[in-house]
């Protein structure tokens, strides 16, 4: 998943160097604003084939959120 | 920041929704000094209506931000808005209570939380409020479809101490026509236009409200996509020319556009703010 996960984000964020933990927040990436997150979630959907609400994904405070709310997806 | 109310919700949002706090940055720079008069002034009166309002507002804010941003992802994707009839989105908003108050008291930030908005009316009924504020002798008549509405611009008023000034009733905008013409000194109408299948009756309404001489306030969102948006305005010139066909002169007018965008973006979601004048 965390593999997945940081292709998804390398790709977003057109950052070949990041790494992704659970504990990764926007706080610890300065483009990571409401926008480039739905970037982010539509790029998740496509990827794992999977549909998220706007209120499901709204208030995620970190990659572990993120990671726990796609397992209850798939 | 000279006020720490507003300090410390701007704090809040950094802590706890880290995601939105770019975006409520850019609005405080682009005009500190405005920001903080309207912020000020609207997260005392919502202080003022309940225990634990501000708290419910900004999740609400936050969800209907991120509601509004996928509907332009999917707008984007799909090159129309997601819901063609008012009866769709009824059925799937405004019918739902719950929904419809949180998605107002969403909306009751976005005046100073999103530097392009121009929201100043009914509905949440804040600018409406801010307006008894700035005129001590007028009084204040609010029509909304929405029982959400009714009641959170009563509560509004009632926390901001201009109750006795102001009446909110529930009713259909294009029922208005019922109504004695000429009674309105001025109307102010905020982001309604695009939630109509038929626009045009809209602005007729107005006219027929206003006294000869008197104003109107109106708003609209153009290539924005909500799910409760239906009319898709994609220029302009096309409020102008309702507005002109309904008889009233566009005095000025204002179009804005939030900085960020979504990437590879096609739509430059906009708001559009005239200032209208009924000939005498």
């Amino acid at each position: 998943m965390i593999e997945s996960l940081t292709e998804i984000f390398q790709d977003v964020f057109e950052d070949d160097e990041m790494d992704v933990t659970r504990e990764l927040s926007a706080q610890d990436v300065p483009a990571w604003d409401s926008l480039m997150h739905v970037n982010l979630i539509l790029a998740i959907e496509r990827k794992f084939e999977i549909r998220f609400s706007s209120s499901e994904v709204s208030s995620l405070k970190n990659a572990g959120d993120l990671i726990d709310l796609i397992e209850t997806k798939s | 920041l000279s006020s720490p109310l507003v300090e410390g919700f701007i704090n809040t949002v950094s802590e706890q929704y880290p995601q939105y706090a770019i975006g409520v940055q850019e609005s405080y720079q682009k005009s500190p000094e405005r920001f903080t008069a309207i912020a000020s002034k609207y997260l005392t009166w919502l202080g003022a209506t309940q225990n634990g309002a501000v708290d419910r507002a900004l999740k609400a804010y936050v969800d209907f931000t991120s509601s509004v941003n996928f509907s332009q992802a999917r707008y984007e994707h799909d090159g129309h808005y997601e819901n063609k009839s008012f009866t769709e989105v009824y059925e799937s908003h405004y019918s739902k209570r719950e929904e419809m108050d949180d998605y107002l008291w969403g909306v009751y930030l976005t005046n100073f939380l999103w530097s392009h908005h121009l929201d100043i009316a009914p509905g949440h009924g804040g600018w409406g409020v801010w307006a008894l504020e700035q005129k001590k002798n007028a009084t204040l008549t609010g029509y909304d479809i929405s029982p959400s509405s009714i009641a959170i611009a009563t509560e509004i008023a009632r926390a901001a101490k201009v109750d006795d000034r102001s009446e909110y009733t529930e009713r259909d905008a294009l029922d208005l026509f019922s109504l004695d013409p000429e009674i309105a000194d001025a109307v102010i109408c905020s982001f309604l236009i695009e939630h109509l299948e038929q626009p045009d009756k809209l602005l007729h309404v107005i006219n027929q409200l206003l006294k000869p001489g008197g104003t109107a306030f109106l708003t609209g969102a153009l290539t924005a996509a909500q799910v409760d948006h239906i009319y898709e305005f994609s220029k302009e010139s096309e409020l102008f020319i309702l507005a002109e066909d309904a008889d009233l002169r566009v005095i000025e007018s204002l179009s804005v556009n939030p900085e960020r965008l979504l990437a590879k973006a096609k739509f430059t979601p906009k708001s559009m703010a005239l200032i209208l004048k009924k000939p005498t």
